[in-house]
Formats: structure tokens, C-alpha cells, sequence
């Protein structure tokens, strides 16, 4: 269907197109208390086609996208790909070029054999240090390898292939009747053993501390510590404002060479994007547009240095080899960890749902777990939440320069907000 | 009003499945498929970006084939399915299966066993009406409409950066086959959306007002007669203070008291948790959970949202199921597997985020029953609080009933009146009996919604809708 379907291209009169083939082979296995309940496998392939128009007097390109299945005739497609043009005529985005071929180092990919990658999880999660009042209630292992090839118009033609996986874990932990659980969501390329073993291990041991938490005090504004994937959040913020989209759109006022935190007495911030971290999900060769993935630094020591995003967005911004970044290296001036675990602060490693608003900056989350440190005592608290605005809290931000890995992200492994809002949980 | 057609591409592969169906039945004893093939569009119009894709949500076309024997469950998803090669099919998926079984027998797994599901005989065919079908509509038209929409925002807002609006259009096609069940569903859903965004003195705010139904183009006429609601609203962010943490009186828009139904109990009692030991609520049946005045409705027939369906993805019927009563605890909602585990019956609510992803209990329509009382009633009664407009997202927690919801502003209400103070965002916690049984009134009135997805923690997104009356409660807000 590939040939029929370049060839259709190829004489449709379109001013460009794109065809994204993408082959997934998926294994899953769920299991309830580890039995299995269910097992799962997947072989679909999606075959996207991006069709572009240029206007008569060339100031407008527009676009559509679709999708072909991979049982359609030649009739089929060739109906898609008419409708597909009568909809980008109708798309008035300001004109710019297509990506060209770029010259980049041969990248074969990971190869990997879904099965080995589903029996590892299958195998750790069997090998992990239950007891009688703390164990795993249930868990989800998802197994991918992808096959990605781009084509394009103007001579691309790449394939990434890289591995993909996710195991989700509820952990339960109980005493005299009382029963609670943490939830946990791993992504990665393969099963780190290590990672997830260790990871797991711990949250068991902090779960029986869930059995024996206090309502979070009322503490108004206080420092709040994170040491889990909910930094993570706090980072994207900055990578999210740093996108070409957002820039062009208006909805980020930072300018390159300017320095991207409010206010003083925070570590100054270095983020990069990077071609490759260690078991990412996301350590493809190439863009989903077919731009070969560098190395490249968005913030140097709280700087703004460049943009990254699609091809359409850092057209607009002048900017010609940009590629959309899948891994980020955050790091920075950073304080050893003992410095940040001073004084007064809530260190949550529990929330129910943490969020960064990429528009507004606003952060909130409720706590399920945290631990207030009152400079004398510690205090194992639930319920309430955390609320602030990360404009604000951009410039007193602290962290460590010990890291940690969360898929694609490596980032601090702890982080300081200093002067967040913190209101009182309730009694349950 | 038309009837929206079934698949001509399902009618067309079905004599293959049925092929398939019957192979797979002399190696397992229960064996479905699920066929979908359901086409749509999205459009998103703003000041500087446009785009048209003919995917939505729920686009998709593709099968699933569940099989069951010795006790195990197991399914295969595909999307390449040639109806004359059902043999072909029939060995790629008992060697694929097979294959699963061999790591887990190198892993001595075992097996939560679970009995065959029933196949009682159902003959099925629902076409649901739809006045503009997506495939037939003027996109034109359409696109010129939507900049409209977004020009006039820009020109009637304040301080805007942008106006987007977006709509999208989905025809939902889905077969379900087993030796004795013959089931064709087809129905089309719309949901549009407004957004404007505002920037003023480097504070940015957004708003987002919207529209669904299970209707097809026309629904853009409600869309269009949202926008001043959505310019006001984003002007209320601008000017807004941030609340003074604490708990308070508080009085919910049908928006809000639909993310309370859906996060509160939605989630609490869907029975799949039940099944793990994961949901609180299955220790609360028959017992108090609210106020008299919460009564909670769950189904696809319970209201007509972009989720009201013949029949779930497993191939039982739609229904209606009434979760609380008058504050009582009375039952959850059932995927069929769930319901086999449980010794109860599915209620209709086996969901997947599409063909290759798992069948969970999900929701569908999720509402609170209306109350007697009216909106200037339940403000007039309030000393110092809050009216609660706009969801921005809320989180659930079926193990210990905590929730959490984002909420965009917060009117003030001192002594009765609205005092014109706006506070947002607001993070609304709390324990849920705790604040369903401080619910103290309800309006007479009642509005659904269905514009955003859910998710089964932080994955397998479906479309569902939820909704109430203006509720009147006490909660803590931050």
C-alpha cells in the first residue's frame, strides 16, 4: 500500500506531504494480587499522510492531516488524500518551507524483543520485598517496540525504531483493618530492574508511614520539597515556554538572551535537550517530522538560549535547524542535598494529581503524603493541598545537584520551592 | 433528522469475522470480536495557528478479538484484517496468544481464574438520529464560521492574546460479534470548545466554555452563543485575587457538581476497583454516603451526552443506574468481566479507549438528580462563600475518598449577596462523605456536559459527560 500510496501522492498536484508509517507490536499483561488477569497483544500500524497547500499568492500555507488504513484500496486512499487537499486550501497558516534532508550520523536504534522486555517486569515485580502488612495490590505491564518511518515531500526518508514501555503498580499497605494504597507509573524504553526494584522497595516502606498521617496543618505559606516524578512538572513548565508555539503565539514573554526567573536567592537553571538518555522511551533518531534530534541547550544558568518545536512554529521565529526535542537534562548551579533539607518544609511524595499550568504557572496538587518538617520534628501528614504561581516561584527555586531519571527527564532529585500556599486537610 | 448510517467498511468484513468468530470457537470457549470504524474531524482556529485533522478522540478502525479458556482472559488487537484471510488471522492470533502463555509459564504465573461469559442470543441494530453528518458537512463553511467565532472574541475581549475555538465531529460505527450475539451500533457525537486567552500586566489567564451533544454539525449554533460567557469569564481571571486558604460555604455550577459526581462516586464505584480491593465504596452499600438531598445517576441512558450508546464494548446493553439514593449508598457500575468476578450483573459500562486498548469499568453519563431550590435561594443563604464556575480538572481517589478539583473562579458571597470578588484557581479537597453530606440544597434545574476525556489514573482516555444542579455544600479550598 506504501508504493500506491506515494505514488497517489506524488501526483496529486499537493505543494507537499508527509507520511508517517508507524508499526507497533504491544504485549501486556495486568495482573490482580500477581494473578494474571489478563493478557494482551497488539500488532496495528498507522499510516498518517500530512498534505500541504500553498496559496495563490504564496503568503498562506495550509494543511491536513488523515490516516490511511492499512487495508484501504487505492481508491480508498485516493479519495483520503483528495479530501485531505480541499481541507489544507482552507487552512490559512502564514506560508513557510518544509524541512529538507539533513545530513545526521547513522542511527540503527534499539532493537529489542517485546517478550524478554515483558518477562523482566513480570520477573522484578515477583522478586519485590512484600510483608504481611505491605504488598502489591495489582500492576500493569505494557511492552512496545515501534517501527517509524518518515517520508516526505522533499526527499526525507528516515525510520526511527526504539523501544517503549510502562508499567503502572498500586501498592497496599494495612494495619488493624485500615488499608491504603499509593499508585505508581513507571515509562520507560525496557525494564530498568534496577530502578523499578529499588523504586518499589521504597514505596512499600513509605507506605506504612500512609497508615499513620496527621491533617496536613494549615501552614499558609511554607517551603515545599519534592523529591518524586512531580518535579518533573515544575521543570516542563520551563521547557513548555521555551517551545517555539508558545513563543509565536504570544503565550511566552521570555526572550532569548534574557533571564527566564523572577526574582532572586534561587540555583540558576541549565536545561538541555538531549539526543539520548539511558532507557527514555523517547530515544528516537528523528523527529515526528523527520528532523534528526541533537544536543542543544533551551536555558544556560537561567538563560534563555533556544527555541525548540516543530518545524511550522520555528519557521515563524527565523529559526532553521530546530528540531521537536523527546529528552531534557536538567541541571543548573545546584546545592548538595543536605542544604536543601534545612529549616521549615513540606516534602510531598504523594500527591493525588500535581499540576503546572504551561499557560498561567499555577501549581496545585492535594496531598496524600507528605512530611512536615518543623525544623525540630517531622510530622506525617495527608489531605490539603499546595497552590503558588511558578512566575513567581521561577527566581527562588532551589535544587541539588544530585539527579534523577523519569523516563525522558533527567531533572534535580530534590527541588525547593520556597513560599508556597498551603491549606489544612480535613479530618477523615 | 437523519439516521446516522452503519459502516459500509463493517458490513463489508463482517462475513470474515463471523469466519473468524467460528475458528476461534474450537480452540476457546468464548470467543467476541469488537469491529469499529468510526471517522470524524477536528479543527482548531486561532488568531495565529490553524489546523484541520480528520482525527478525534475516538477516530478509529480497527478489531479486537477476546478469548477465553481454562479460566484465563486473554485478547489480540489488530487493524489488518482481510475478511477472505480468516484462517491467516485465526493462526497469527492463536500464535501470538500462545506465545503470551510461554512467558507465562516460564514466569509460574498464574491465573486469576474467572468462568466464561454468558452468551445469551442478542440481535442489535441502532442507528441514532444526527441532522449533519461530518463526512457530509461544508467544511468551508465550518472553518468560516469558527474564525468568526474567534475574530469577534478578539474583538469584543479585553487584553486578548488569542480567541481559539475548536470543534470536532465524530461517527461512531461498532460491530460486536459472538457465536450468539449480532450487535451494529451507529451514532454521532459533536463537542465544541472556546478558549480565550488574556494576558494583562504579565499575568496570563484562559478560559474555556463548550458544547456536545450526540449531535453532528448543528451543534455549532450552541457554540456560537457561548462566547460572551467565555469572554467574561476570562476577564473575571484577569482580575482575580487568590483565595484565602479555609473552608466555606460553597455553591457549585452544574459544571462543578458534575466533576464532584464524577470524581466524588463516579470513580469510587467503578466495580473493576472493586474487584482489586481498591474502592471504599464497596464496603458502603446500603449505608450513607451524602445527604438526602444527593441522588446520583450513572448510564448511557440516563441522558443523551457524546457517550450515550446502544450498547458498551463488550456487548451489553446500555442502561441506567442509580448509584446513590437520597444519600444511600444503593449499588456501583459493571464491566462484564468485573460483574463474572463479583457474582452481579454488567450494568453496561465495559469501555476501551479504542480497539487495541483494554475493556475497563467506565462512566458514561454521570449526574446528580435536581433539588427544589433556586440559584438566588441557595445565594441568599449563604453568609461567606463561594460560587464555584468552571472545571479545570479533578483527580480521584476510590481507596481513601479524598478529592481533588481544580476549579477556575470563585464568586465571593458575603451575607447573602455577591459581593463582585473573584478568586481563582481554586483547589477544591476534601473527604467525600464529608462533602456530599454537607450538600443542603439543590436547584430545580440541570445542565450535562461532555467536552473533556477521563482517564483510569493517567491513561485509557474515553469520552464521558457528567453534570447536576447548582449544589450547595461546605469543602476547603486553596
Amino acid at each position: 500500500m506504501m508504493d500506491a500510496l506515494l505514488d497517489i501522492l506524488r501526483a496529486s498536484g499537493a505543494d507537499g506531504w508527509e507520511v508517517t508509517d508507524t508499526a507497533t507490536e504491544k504485549w501486556e499483561f495486568y495482573f490482580i494480587r500477581h494473578r494474571l488477569d489478563q493478557n494482551r497483544a497488539s500488532q496495528v500500524q498507522k499510516t498518517k499522510v500530512k498534505v500541504y497547500r500553498l496559496s495563490e499568492d504564496q503568503q498562506f500555507l495550509g494543511s491536513a492531516t488523515g490516516e490511511i488504513a492499512p487495508t484501504a484500496t487505492r481508491a480508498e486512499a485516493e479519495q483520503t488524500v483528495t479530501r485531505l487537499l480541499e481541507q489544507a486550501a482552507l487552512v490559512k497558516n502564514p506560508a513557510y518551507t518544509l524541512r529538507a534532508p539533513a545530513q545526521a550520523p547513522a542511527d540503527a536504534g534499539e532493537q529489542v524483543d517485546v517478550a524478554q522486555v515483558a518477562r523482566d517486569f513480570i520477573q522484578v515485580m515477583q522478586e519485590l520485598p512484600e510483608t504481611e502488612t505491605e504488598d502489591i495490590n495489582s500492576y500493569e505491564i505494557f511492552a512496545s517496540f515501534v517501527n517509524q518511518r518518515f517520508i516526505s515531500s522533499t526527499g526525507i526518508d528516515v525510520t526511527s525504531v526504539y523501544p517503549s514501555s510502562m508499567i503502572e503498580v498500586v501498592v497496599n499497605a494495612r494495619k488493624e483493618g485500615h488499608e491504603i494504597e499509593l499508585y505508581r507509573n513507571y515509562t520507560s524504553g525496557t525494564c530498568d530492574r534496577q530502578m523499578l526494584k529499588e523504586n518499589l522497595a521504597e514505596t512499600l516502606r513509605i507506605s506504612r508511614d500512609r497508615l499513620h498521617t496527621v491533617p496536613t496543618p494549615a501552614l499558609g505559606k511554607a517551603d515545599l520539597v519534592l523529591s518524586n516524578a512531580a518535579a518533573v512538572d515544575v521543570y516542563d513548565w520551563f521547557i513548555s515556554r521555551m517551545s517555539a508555539a508558545m513563543k509565536y503565539q504570544g503565550l511566552s514573554d521570555w526572550e532569548i538572551g534574557q533571564s527566564v526567573c523572577e526574582g532572586e536567592g534561587g540555583s540558576k537553571l541549565t536545561i538541555r535537550a538531549v539526543k539520548h538518555l539511558k532507557n527514555s522511551s523517547r530515544n528516537a533518531a528523528y523527529d515526528a517530522e523527520g528532523a534528526p534530534i541533537r544536543d542543544l541547550t533551551l536555558i544556560d544558568h537561567g538563560v534563555a538560549k533556544n527555541w525548540w518545536g516543530s518545524r511550522q512554529f520555528t519557521q515563524y521565529l527565523k529559526i532553521e535547524d530546530a528540531f521537536i526535542a523527546g529528552n531534557f537534562d536538567v541541571s543548573g548551579e545546584g546545592e548538595a542535598e543536605e542544604a536543601l533539607r534545612t529549616g521549615k518544609y513540606l516534602e510531598v511524595l504523594d500527591f493525588s494529581d500535581f499540576q503546572v499550568d504551561a499557560l498561567t504557572g499555577d501549581i496545585a496538587g492535594e496531598i496524600r503524603l507528605g512530611y512536615w518538617h518543623d525544623g525540630e520534628q517531622v510530622q506525617i501528614v495527608s489531605g490539603g493541598s499546595v497552590s503558588g504561581n511558578m512566575r513567581k516561584l521561577s527566581g527562588v527555586l532551589r535544587f541539588s545537584t544530585a539527579t534523577r531519571q523519569y523516563d525522558q527527564y533527567l531533572i534535580p532529585h530534590i527541588t525547593r520551592l520556597p513560599g508556597v500556599t498551603i491549606t489544612g486537610g480535613a479530618e477523615e | 433528522m437523519l439516521k446516522a448510517p452503519f459502516s459500509a467498511y463493517l458490513t463489508g468484513i463482517e462475513p470474515g469475522l463471523r469466519r473468524l468468530v467460528e475458528l476461534l470457537g474450537s480452540h476457546y470457549d468464548y470467543v467476541s470480536i469488537l469491529a469499529t470504524d468510526s471517522v470524524g474531524f477536528s479543527m482548531g482556529i486561532g488568531q495565529r495557528a490553524k489546523a484541520v485533522k480528520n482525527e478525534t478522540m475516538t477516530t478509529e478502525r480497527g478489531q479486537v478479538v477476546r478469548v477465553h479458556r481454562n479460566g484465563l482472559y486473554s485478547e489480540y488487537a489488530f487493524n489488518a484484517f482481510e475478511p477472505e484471510k480468516s484462517e491467516e488471522k485465526a493462526a497469527e492470533i492463536l500464535k501470538a496468544l500462545d506465545a503470551q502463555l510461554m512467558v507465562l509459564k516460564a514466569t509460574g504465573s498464574q491465573v486469576y481464574d474467572t468462568a466464561a461469559l454468558p452468551d445469551e442470543p442478542c440481535e442489535l441494530t441502532a442507528e441514532f438520529d444526527c441532522e449533519i453528518l461530518p463526512e457530509n458537512c461544508d467544511q468551508k463553511q465550518l472553518i468560516e464560521r469558527l474564525t468568526a467565532l474567534s475574530n469577534a472574541g478578539m474583538a469584543r475581549g479585553k487584553d486578548m492574546l488569542d480567541c481559539r475555538v475548536s470543534f470536532q465531529s465524530t461517527h461512531i460505527s461498532k460491530l460486536f460479534l459472538t457465536a450468539n450475539r449480532h450487535m451494529r451500533q451507529s451514532y454521532v457525537y459533536s463537542e465544541g470548545a472556546i478558549l480565550p486567552i488574556a494576558m494583562r500586566e504579565g499575568k496570563n489567564a484562559l478560559s474555556y466554555e463548550s458544547a456536545s451533544g450526540r449531535k453532528g454539525i448543528e451543534l455549532l449554533d450552541e457554540l456560537e452563543g457561548k462566547l460572551d460567557s467565555a469572554l467574561t469569564a476570562v476577564e473575571d481571571c484577569l482580575r482575580a485575587d487568590h483565595i484565602e486558604p479555609g473552608e466555606y460555604d460553597i455553591i457549585t455550577s452544574p459544571e462543578v457538581s458534575g466533576l464532584i459526581a464524577h470524581e466524588a462516586f463516579g470513580h469510587g464505584v467503578e466495580m473493576d476497583m472493586f474487584v482489586k480491593g481498591r474502592a471504599l465504596g464497596a464496603d458502603y452499600i446500603g449505608k450513607r454516603v451524602g445527604s438526602d438531598l444527593v441522588t446520583m445517576h450513572e448510564g448511557a441512558t440516563c441522558a443523551v451526552d457524546v457517550t450515550s450508546y446502544a450498547f458498551d464494548d463488550e456487548g451489553t446493553l446500555a442502561g441506567d443506574v442509580i448509584e446513590i439514593e437520597n444519600g444511600i449508598l444503593r449499588t456501583g457500575i459493571c464491566d462484564a468481566l468485573s460483574a463474572l468476578r463479583l457474582g452481579t450483573a454488567a450494568t453496561g459500562n465495559g469501555k476501551r479507549e479504542n480497539y487495541a486498548h483494554k475493556v475497563y469499568t467506565r462512566m458514561t453519563n454521570t449526574i446528580f438528580d435536581s433539588g427544589h431550590a433556586t440559584l438566588e435561594e441557595m445565594i441568599a443563604s449563604v453568609q461567606h462563600g463561594y460560587l464555584l464556575r468552571g472545571m479545570q480538572s479533578g483527580m480521584e481517589d476510590p481507596k481513601h475518598w479524598g478529592i481533588q478539583c481544580i476549579i477556575e473562579r470563585g464568586y465571593e458571597i458575603v451575607d447573602g449577596k455577591l459581593t463582585g470578588k473573584v478568586v481563582s484557581p481554586i483547589v477544591m479537597t476534601g473527604y467525600v462523605p464529608d462533602l456530599l453530606g454537607s450538600v443542603s440544597m439543590a436547584s430545580g434545574d440541570r445542565e450535562v456536559f461532555g467536552s473533556g476525556g477521563c482517564g483510569k489514573g493517567y491513561k485509557e482516555w474515553v469520552k464521558v459527560s457528567d453534570g447536576g444542579p447548582y449544589l450547595k455544600a461546605r469543602a476547603h479550598l486553596g
